[in-house]
């Protein structure tokens, strides 16, 4: 019986480890990315559903048919940072991360997970090919380039033209047209302004309203310090946004909404108006895209310094970095990133996505109309004002988002708001 | 039937059209949201807010093929198999042992086993995320399906060993006797004895650690990471969601991937899960 039982057991076992094994073998697409010479490793964010994975995904191809070197493509949406630093930790991470430059990524440079790529800039002849401005938004406070600034954004605000006419108004641009042109909507059943309410997107908006009563310059010093109070024009900004919310300009249920949902009630005509970051345009369905016009959110009739309505413009998207192991590989990483900025990618992703590019360039999307409408903003139409991110301490964020999702509840006074704005800074 | 109810006392019958009342309600609460999923799959974000109950217009199935493509599908679910089979399987290797010698054990040293074993319970996973972590970097397993495959049965062998041992105390002695006079080892004893009366307990075992295998995230994003060619299905989802303008199609889409594997499972096992809870009521 004994010898019976062991003969059954070794067959089992030799059965089972004969399927298993060429199973687990034979799977080459189950087999981990290859790290050997001539391959880097590449952990984007530009993958799955967002605008430009694919785009990517078929540069890469062609890149890898092209030269014979692999790239193997790590994926993460939102959870990139922490993946990444967890990786880093281990000695494990990729050699490029393809990431925006927002709260965890912010100190990367400076806690040496990623290596400057200041002097990279000249040496790979990349300088003349990036705007500028992206250059001087993503080098540190000690003159460090974070990282190559590959896409970009612009927050316009969007409107359903066809939903306004409807209620018989037109485009806002002043905040008394505004409260006017939420009453008419409201009147036929149809939100007005829609907004992530509970995140990162109704903070922009609010503080691009405050923005409306203060210059770059204090804004600067009101951001980075979180002092409301110590500046009248922050202060009279969130009384105009208090008066704004009061007049019903922002949709009901404001503070429950995403940045994610904000944009599904645009799309499905439940609201005629959303402040709306443009690589968030590329994904408004062409139908939508018809009766949309793009332009800035509505100065205020009195008391504010802009002379024009308001769009957020920044150069922050996402960026090229270059990590510790990377370091390692600059001859393998250096003919890919030349690549990511030529001619022909730039085009692919503008013209493919919809991406705004901080690559130096005439081209202009064709089949994503809001994005191209936005990209042709000038300064005659709209004033451009800063995006605060990178004046925020990483540790104020969240809080910070709290207090804005409190503002855009129907009971919170301007003096509540300001008093819980400025208690958000003291964990920094 | 209707006439037997009829039958029944009013006190009964009131009972009766209660309880089936709520049985009705639970189905609905569970049917209802497993109903939207499947139609919204085959609609686009329009009609999933407009008229979220209704049919779809058509039987499109481009949102699975987009959910596919966009986030490995396939490679992930083939990973999330992989994971859970190996894990399951040698949760029960050890498991099953374990909890047999538990349940034949008369002295001492067999309660305090048992009970290092339900101090297991004491431990929030999240805790032992870091060490966890530590761990994996050190044996140089990190960013490797092998390590979840080893850990995943350590988080689940607290419950699993409660589970049968409590199930296999319930067997009578005499029955290993018999097997023993006959000349039956103790593995023998274990496979041709306890086992066959312990497949109620083995199914619920395997029903409740596929639930938590299949649906892990924080643990296999950490510890397998990124990688297309080994990340898991929870892994890879979350990829078709985007800051703006998530197609909830595709999204629904590709969480139906997700949900039928646990359907299907569920369905094989619950007879024998719910063969177990009543012998234990009986029992009991």
């Amino acid at each position: 019986m004994t010898h019976d039982v062991s003969r059954r057991a070794v067959l089992k076992a030799a059965i089972g480890g004969g399927i298993v094994t060429p199973l687990l073998a034979s799977c080459g697409a189950l087999v981990p990315a290859s790290d050997g010479p001539g391959s880097i490793s590449v952990h984007t964010q530009l993958s799955g559903a967002v605008a430009g994975a694919q785009v990517f995904a078929d540069v890469v191809a062609a890149y890898q048919r092209r030269t014979g070197r692999t790239v193997a493509q790590l994926k993460n949406g939102s959870d990139l940072p922490i993946v990444f630093e967890t990786s880093t930790l281990a000695g494990k991470e990729a050699d490029v991360a393809i990431v925006n430059m927002m709260g965890r990524t912010l100190g990367w440079t400076g806690a040496g997970a990623t290596i400057p790529v200041t002097g990279l800039l000249d040496d790979w002849g990349l300088r003349d090919k990036i705007v500028p401005e992206a250059l001087e938004e993503w080098t540190d406070g000690e003159g460090r380039l974070r990282a190559f600034p590959f896409t970009r954004t612009n927050w316009p605000v969007s409107f359903n033209t066809g939903l306004l006419e409807e209620a018989g108004v037109e485009i806002p641009t002043t905040s008394d047209e505004l409260i006017a042109v939420a009453d008419a909507l409201r009147s036929r059943g149809i939100g007005p302004v829609t907004v992530g309410g509970s995140d990162w997107s109704g903070q922009k908006l609010f503080l691009q309203i405050l923005q409306g009563f203060v210059s770059q310059e204090e804004a600067r010093r009101v951001f980075s310090t979180g002092r409301l109070s110590e500046s009248a024009g922050a202060v009279a900004g969130v009384e105009h946004f208090v008066e704004l919310r009061d007049a019903g300009v922002f949709v009901d249920d404001v503070q429950g909404y995403t940045s994610d949902s904000e944009l599904t009630q645009f799309n499905t005509r439940k609201a005629a108006i959303v402040p709306a970051m443009s690589s968030a345009l590329a994904l408004v369905p062409a139908e939508r895209a018809k009766e949309v016009a793009v332009g800035g959110w509505p100065v205020p009739s009195s008391g504010g310094v802009l002379d024009r309505p308001s769009v957020i413009k920044s150069y922050n998207g996402h960026g090229i970095w270059i990590s510790e192991n990377g370091a390692e590989k600059l001859d393998l990483i250096k003919p890919f990133v030349q690549d990511l900025f030529s001619d022909a990618v730039t085009d692919a992703f503008i013209l493919g996505s919809g991406r705004d590019m901080n690559r130096v360039t005439d081209t202009v999307s064709t089949d994503f109309p809001l994005v191209a409408q936005a990209s042709r903003l000038t300064d005659d139409d709209v004033t451009p004002v800063m995006l605060p991110d990178l004046l925020i301490p990483d540790s104020v964020f969240e809080p910070m988002i709290k207090v804005t999702a409190m503002a855009y509840g129907s009971s919170a006074s301007a003096e509540r708001i300001v008093d819980a704005f400025e208690k958000s800074y003291d964990a920094a | 039937m209707a006439r037997r109810t009829a039958a029944l006392p009013l006190r009964d019958r009131i009972g009766s059209i209660t309880s089936g009342t709520l049985a009705w309600i639970y189905a609905a609460l569970l049917i209802v949201p497993f109903y939207y999923f499947i139609v919204s799959s085959f609609k686009d974000n329009e009609q999933i807010f407009e008229s979220p109950l209704a049919l779809p217009t058509t039987w499109d199935l481009s949102n699975f093929t987009t959910a596919i493509d966009q986030a490995d599908l396939w490679l992930a679910v083939a990973n999330s198999v992989l994971t859970t089979l190996f894990a399951l399987l040698l949760t029960l290797v050890l498991a099953l042992p374990a909890s047999f010698a538990l349940a034949r054990a008369r002295g001492r040293a067999g309660k305090v086993v048992e009970g290092v074993f339900a101090l297991g319970f004491l431990i929030p996973s999240f805790a032992a995320l870091f060490p966890t972590f530590l761990l994996a970097a050190a044996l140089g397993l990190f960013h490797t399906r092998t390590f979840v495959v080893f850990l995943l049965p350590a988080t689940a062998l607290p419950l699993s060993v409660v589970i049968l041992t409590s199930f296999m105390r319930t067997i009578p002695r005499e029955l290993e006797e018999a097997a023993s006079m006959d000349g039956a080892t103790s593995l023998q004893v274990l496979r041709q004895v306890y086992l066959p009366i312990c497949i109620p307990g083995i199914a619920t075992v395997l029903l409740l650690n596929f639930l938590s295998f299949w649906n892990a995230y924080l643990y296999p994003l950490i510890l397998i990471g990124p990688d297309t060619a080994q990340r898991t299905i929870q892994v890879a989802l979350p990829t078709l969601k985007v800051d703006a303008g998530t197609d909830y199609g595709v999204l629904m889409a590709g969480t139906l991937f997700t949900l039928l594997p646990v359907y299907l499972v569920y369905t094989l096992l619950q007879r024998q899960m719910q063969r177990a809870l009543l012998s234990g009521a009986v029992k009991g």
